[in-house]
């Protein structure tokens, strides 16, 4: 990919030899959220005919759970014991991370969500397809465009027309066959 | 009842879905990416308007597919696989490079039928007198069988103890989101409309599974072509007769290692294949031994077969029981969910038909695997070279599909897009995805039937231990868990040797230090399979992803 980002700022994680920031923030979320579970629960109404163990009881042992858990990894974490990044076929756990992609297609999908309803879903997912093959290094151009555009066109048939799921066909209205 | 499951299976609309299931489970097994969990995720909005017997087909045929599909990546793929596919690559890919990847695809394939079809007899005999016994369990005993899952998939199947446990905080966390079963309160609702339904368990699954992956994958995406080692001959060739000798007995032995192993709630395939393999090699001799390392063929038929039994053990308790132990397992609960089938200890009894139905076609798609797979290795091997900027750019476009399908809103696809990045750190930090998804999708049973049971005693807690078959469990689990630190521990051993020898691929194996290192597993599990089968070992369940 032409667009990767060597030494983004954040992407420390995989061989800095200082503090893993991301690794510790993440730890430090899964605490939080067990404290906003305990805050939050306490709004919980219990209603006084519940049997002994009302609605609270289970979000206050989770949030517990999480708490714990949560401090626990924020000990490794500091201690330098790192989790070990997922592998996989497709996973080069030796490249830098390369956040300028991860945010592309984030920020395609996000895209998509907003224009499934003006648009309709063929419209929408085209450009999904090819804007994150094209974030991935697909080239050339006028490929990752037929692909798309097939690609919506059979997704919208095969669901919408054949299997009944109610996609917006946009374009597509009154075209029985693409369920419009 | 079989007989009935079969007449059921059999119609000719049943068999075309059954069909159509083996195919796209095994192309999603032959890509890198997907798994069957995922894909089970996806298709199951898309396949709403199915009715439950042919929507179950499909998902059955997808999870014996995508094992099938495995194999086949781990063996022709040149790439260093996950770790749950890494033992069947050990032999398979040196095999392959070898010029004899037709018989390691042959004895996968055909190692997979023979387990998968004797796992199955086992599973049809087996698991009448699991629900028998299942159905005279009360809240009590379902609770502590619960804590058994959460704690054997959350703590034991990663790395890391403490990751998986957070892992499974937050899918339990996510469950509580929404009304109250029970009293009909808003919990961690903030006042949105949104929350108050909960969130939606597929949109959960579908982006941890599909967005983060696909996210995770592009942050660090392998550049280059994609080498796929050559097969050469044809397949009808593929299993001469001296492969034939050597591969029987390890397919046995690898059958009756993974069935076990799946049916306990502390299983996966991971361990089973493991086991398996640390088993051939001791029992190979002379000159086979010698080739360990190189190519042996009992190296990957042995592990396949276990494979592919610990799939159709793991079907046991949760045909049984409702208890998920994998994340394919837990998605299959969502889909008996989606169509209002009451999971649980009643399942067998009051769906019998369709259970046996889903039986039935777990033999017919197995045999269906068996004759498709070694003609049509062509095209998997196409599936495999297909450019990854569009496998994933599709993937995301499947993954927003689904998510729309859910509710028809596209706040939907927002919320997917968050989980999904939330899983990207997940992966990124390495975080297990299983534990989440099972404790979202067991919680809510879990906590209704904790305060069942604490009702009825009034709220002492000392009930939740006191009665005889819950204590029992209660006391396996804490032997489970002594007995999977010890094996834990030697197979970071036997991991660590077979680093070593994969960067020097001449040493021959068996000779040096190493027969130590490897003694102490095969021997554990040669000398004490069932219990041994009970402790689990560290490697990410990424078959189930």
């Amino acid at each position: 990919m032409s667009t990767s980002v060597q030494n983004a700022p954040g992407s420390g994680t995989a061989a800095a030899p200082g503090l893993p920031i991301g690794e510790l923030i993440f730890a430090l979320i899964i605490v939080s959220i067990g404290v906003v579970g305990f805050v939050a629960g306490a709004g919980i109404q219990t209603p006084p005919s519940a049997s002994d163990i009302g609605p609270r009881a289970f979000p206050f042992a989770v949030s517990g759970l999480l708490v714990v858990v949560g401090a626990g990894l924020v000990i490794q974490v500091l201690r330098g014991h790192r989790g070990s990044a997922d592998e996989g076929e497709d996973v080069d756990l030796d490249a830098s991370t390369d956040w300028l992609t991860v945010g592309k297609l984030a920020g395609l999908v996000l895209l998509h969500a907003f224009l499934i309803v003006p648009l309709g879903w063929p419209i929408a997912a085209a450009i999904l397809f090819f804007g994150a093959a094209w974030s991935l290094g697909a080239r050339p151009w006028w490929r990752n465009l037929i692909t798309a555009i097939l690609l919506a066109l059979v997704l919208q048939f095969v669901f919408g027309g054949l299997l009944g799921v109610s996609l917006p066909p946009g374009f597509l209205e009154g075209f029985g066959v693409f369920g419009g | 009842m079989l007989m009935q499951g079969f007449a059921t299976a059999m119609q000719p609309m049943y068999l075309l879905f059954a069909l159509g299931g083996v195919l796209v489970g095994t192309a999603v097994g032959v890509l890198p990416g997907i798994g069957p969990a995922m894909t089970v995720a996806l298709l199951m909005p898309i396949t709403y308007s199915l009715e439950p017997t042919a929507a179950i087909i499909v998902f059955a045929g997808i999870y014996y597919g995508g094992m099938y599909g495995g194999s086949t990546t781990s063996i022709l793929l040149n790439t260093p696989g996950e770790s749950s596919s890494i033992v069947t690559a050990l032999e398979g890919n040196k095999m392959a490079k070898a010029g004899r990847g037709a018989a390691a695809l042959a004895t996968a394939a055909v190692g997979s039928f023979v387990a998968g079809t004797i796992a199955t007899v086992l599973l049809s005999f087996l698991a009448p007198y699991v629900a028998a016994f299942a159905v005279q369990i009360g809240p009590v005993e379902y609770v502590a069988l619960m804590v058994v899952a959460f704690l054997t998939v959350g703590a034991l199947l990663g790395s890391s103890v403490l990751r998986g446990l957070a892992s499974l905080g937050l899918g339990l966390f996510i469950a509580t989101v929404g009304f109250d079963s029970l009293t009909a309160q808003q919990r961690y609702t903030f006042g949105s409309p949104f929350l108050a339904d909960g969130i939606d368990v597929v949109l959960v699954a579908v982006g941890l599974f599909a967005v983060g992956e696909a996210l995770y994958v592009a942050s660090r995406l392998r550049h280059g072509p994609i080498k796929v080692i050559p097969v050469t001959g044809g397949w009808t060739s593929w299993l001469r007769k001296d492969d034939l000798r050597r591969s029987w007995k390890p397919w046995l032995r690898g059958t009756l290692i993974g069935f076990p192993v799946g049916t306990i709630p502390a299983g996966g395939a991971d361990v089973a294949t493991f086991l398996s393999y640390a088993s051939e090699r001791k029992l190979a001799k002379g000159e086979n031994k010698k080739q360990f390392g190189k190519g042996a063929i009992e190296g990957v038929a042995g592990p396949e077969a276990a494979n592919n039994a610990a799939a159709a053990g793991v079907l046991v308790p949760l045909l049984t029981l409702g208890i998920p132990t994998t994340a394919t397992a837990a998605m299959m609960l969502v889909a008996f969910q989606r169509y209002q089938i009451p999971v649980g200890p009643q399942l067998f009894e009051s769906n019998s038909a369709l259970v046996w139905a889903l039986i039935a076609s777990l033999y017919v798609g197995n045999l269906m695997l068996l004759v498709l797979n070694l003609p049509l290795v062509g095209i998997w091997v196409k599936i495999l070279q297909i450019p990854r900027p569009y496998l994933y750019a599709g993937i995301l476009v499947f993954a927003v599909l689904g998510a729309f399908s859910v509710n028809f809103t596209p706040i939907d696809v927002i919320i997917l897009l968050i989980v999904g990045i939330l899983g990207f750190f997940m992966r990124r930090f390495g975080y297990p995805i299983a534990p989440m998804v099972v404790g979202l999708i067991l919680g809510p049973i879990f906590e209704s039937q904790l305060r069942r049971s604490l009702a009825i005693s009034q709220g002492d807690p000392v009930a939740l231990v006191q009665s005889p078959v819950a204590a029992t469990i209660y006391v396996v689990l804490i032997i489970i868990f002594g007995l999977s630190f010890l094996l834990k521990r030697r197979q970071r051993q036997f991991e660590a040797m077979v680093a070593e020898n994969a960067d020097a691929p001449d040493v021959v194996r068996g000779s040096a230090e190493a027969p130590e290192a490897l003694a102490a597993p095969a021997a554990t599990a040669s000398t004490a399979p069932a219990s041994t089968a009970t402790a689990t070992a560290p490697s990410r369940e990424d078959t189930d992803r």
